[in-house]
């Protein structure tokens, strides 16, 4: 990669601290380095329990390292120095959790707009922005749906979308859609596929799932058991715009998936 | 279903309704008013303007005693929700303050206070501001860290996670503080009339009882809980009013089209 990496780590490692009279707990995360081009959409593949979320926690910083240094954009953002966490790095990182977190007491739309309205940009364009997210992902009409009224699916796109309202050059993404139905995760992922292609963002997508991993990524990145390293790393050959629904009947799909299972312990 | 559970009800009132009445010819009229007469005697009360004068006193003391001490119990906990220390330290003298018999303070209270509005007011206040107090502590201790985070990484302030966050998850905690603490607050008004008072619910309970008329003090009883009641029902509006949000238990919405 010749241009300056948008994300990059170097020796990242994590522990929980020791409490008196106990052994010191082992790595979760230890000598991680990789980075990530601008624009490039990077899948992490890994077992469940191998430290996938804390590593974007660190990334997002509402996690502190134990060692090691990430640099965003060229800027140190994180290191062995620093003092305070920066959560979502002055909005320059969003990150789209497991679970959807949206606010219980808001509606679809108050909920998309939240993050415009603490920033204080809360606006026409703002308002526009949000309608035409909703729109793009099919959740038109139900903008004054309360949380607890949509199905899972739904709930998943609201709060991908609340991200994208303010778009934050990078996206971090922890199994987003892990948690809904086969058919409405390829709908998902076709969604975010279609969004990303407008909106050419850098996003670090974590799943478990290999095909995923395949279907949307760049260049997938492999992790270790506990503690969590680099076990290999897979360019993905397979052309865009990509199929998501019949991945499976791509060219060279069989080989990749092959691979990178291999791979996953 | 619900017709059946209306028709039930009616029935356990008109047993215990025949009990009271059984109890009365017993013990006679003399000890025991009967259901009749003390609703005759209510309706009659009710027109001539005595209840209402009596009870508006009533009313009137133990919502200034809610706002005086619903406001603050509501407010600190949201003030030292950053100060996990000071609750800490606090933490002993809350529930101190919360276990105490606040009702046997009522005649210091009168002493301090005197035998006017004032002395009722205090102690309804003390009564309602640890229940609320805790029951909003509650509200902000089981406060949803990873929506903190959400927030925080959108770019939400400290002062804006307590007001978009904090405060609407501590919504529902908050209401059901004020629904424990108003009949305790009606309750600490009629206690505090009867030692000392010369108009109220209380005053009637303590009047009745002083000319042996039971009847009075059943009227009396009857007021003072249907206005329990009747907050009650205002409260539970304001909640449905205010967090439609929350699910009502049914299943509401299937997905289409994924």
């Amino acid at each position: 990669m010749s241009a300056t990496p948008m994300l990059e780590i170097k020796g990242l490692g994590k522990r929980f601290p020791a409490r008196a009279g106990r052994e010191p707990p082992p790595w979760i995360i230890q000598d991680m380095s990789f980075s990530v081009g601008p624009g490039e959409l990077l899948t992490i593949v890994g077992p469940s329990g191998a430290g996938k979320s804390t590593l974007l926690n660190i990334v997002a910083q509402i996690e502190t390292a134990s060692a090691g240094e990430i640099a965003f954009d060229g800027e140190r953002i994180v290191s062995p120095e620093q003092k305070a966490l920066h959560p979502g790095l002055n909005r320059r990182i969003g990150y789209v959790t497991q679970d959807d977190n949206l606010l219980p007491w808001r509606t679809t739309i108050d909920n998309v707009l939240f993050p415009r309205e603490v920033q204080g940009t809360l606006d026409d364009g703002a308002r526009a922005r949000a309608a035409e997210l909703i729109s793009a992902v099919g959740l038109s009409g139900f903008e004054r749906y309360y949380p607890h009224e949509l199905s899972g699916g739904m709930r998943k796109r609201a709060a991908l979308i609340r991200t994208l309202v303010y778009d934050p050059p990078m996206i971090l993404m922890d199994e987003p859609f892990a948690a809904v139905d086969a058919q409405t995760r390829t709908q998902l992922q076709e969604d975010l596929l279609r969004l990303w292609s407008l909106k050419r963002k850098t996003i670090i997508f974590v799943t478990h799932d290999i095909t995923e991993a395949i279907a949307l990524g760049d260049r997938a990145l492999v992790l270790t058991q506990r503690p969590a390293r680099i076990a290999a790393e897979h360019p993905i050959p397979i052309p865009r715009p990509r199929n998501v629904k019949d991945i499976f009947a791509m060219p060279g799909f069989a080989a990749i998936y092959e691979r990178i299972r291999a791979d996953v312990q | 279903m619900r017709g059946r559970v209306w028709f039930d009800r009616l029935i356990v009132l008109l047993v215990l309704l025949g009990l009271w009445q059984a109890g009365s010819m017993v013990l006679g009229n003399y000890w025991l008013s009967t259901p009749w007469n003390t609703v005759t005697r209510f309706f009659a009360s009710l027109f001539n303007g005595e209840l209402f004068f009596h009870g508006g006193y009533t009313v009137t003391e133990a919502l200034a005693g809610c706002v005086i001490g619903g406001v603050p119990a509501v407010l600190l906990p949201f003030l030292l929700r950053r100060q996990p220390i000071v609750v800490a330290i606090l933490d002993p003298f809350m529930v101190g303050g919360y276990g105490a018999p606040k009702l046997a303070f009522a005649p210091l209270f009168i002493l301090w206070f005197g035998i006017g509005i004032e002395s009722k007011i205090a102690l309804v206040a003390a009564v309602v501001f640890f229940i609320v107090y805790f029951s909003t502590l509650s509200g902000v201790r089981a406060l949803d860290t990873r929506l903190v985070q959400m927030a925080q990484v959108v770019g939400a302030s400290e002062r804006q996670v307590g007001r978009h966050i904090v405060f609407p998850g501590a919504v529902p905690a908050i209401f059901a503080g004020f629904r424990i603490a108003l009949p305790y607050a009606i309750g600490g008004a009629v206690i505090a009339e009867l030692i000392s008072s010369n108009r109220g619910l209380g005053y009637l309970v303590q009047t009745g009882a002083m000319n042996f008329d039971t009847t009075q003090v059943f009227v009396a009883i009857l007021a003072a809980t249907l206005v329990v009641h009747a907050f009650i029902a205002v409260v539970d509006l304001g909640e449905r009013l205010l967090l439609r949000w929350r699910p009502q238990g049914a299943a509401l919405l299937v997905d289409h089209g994924t």
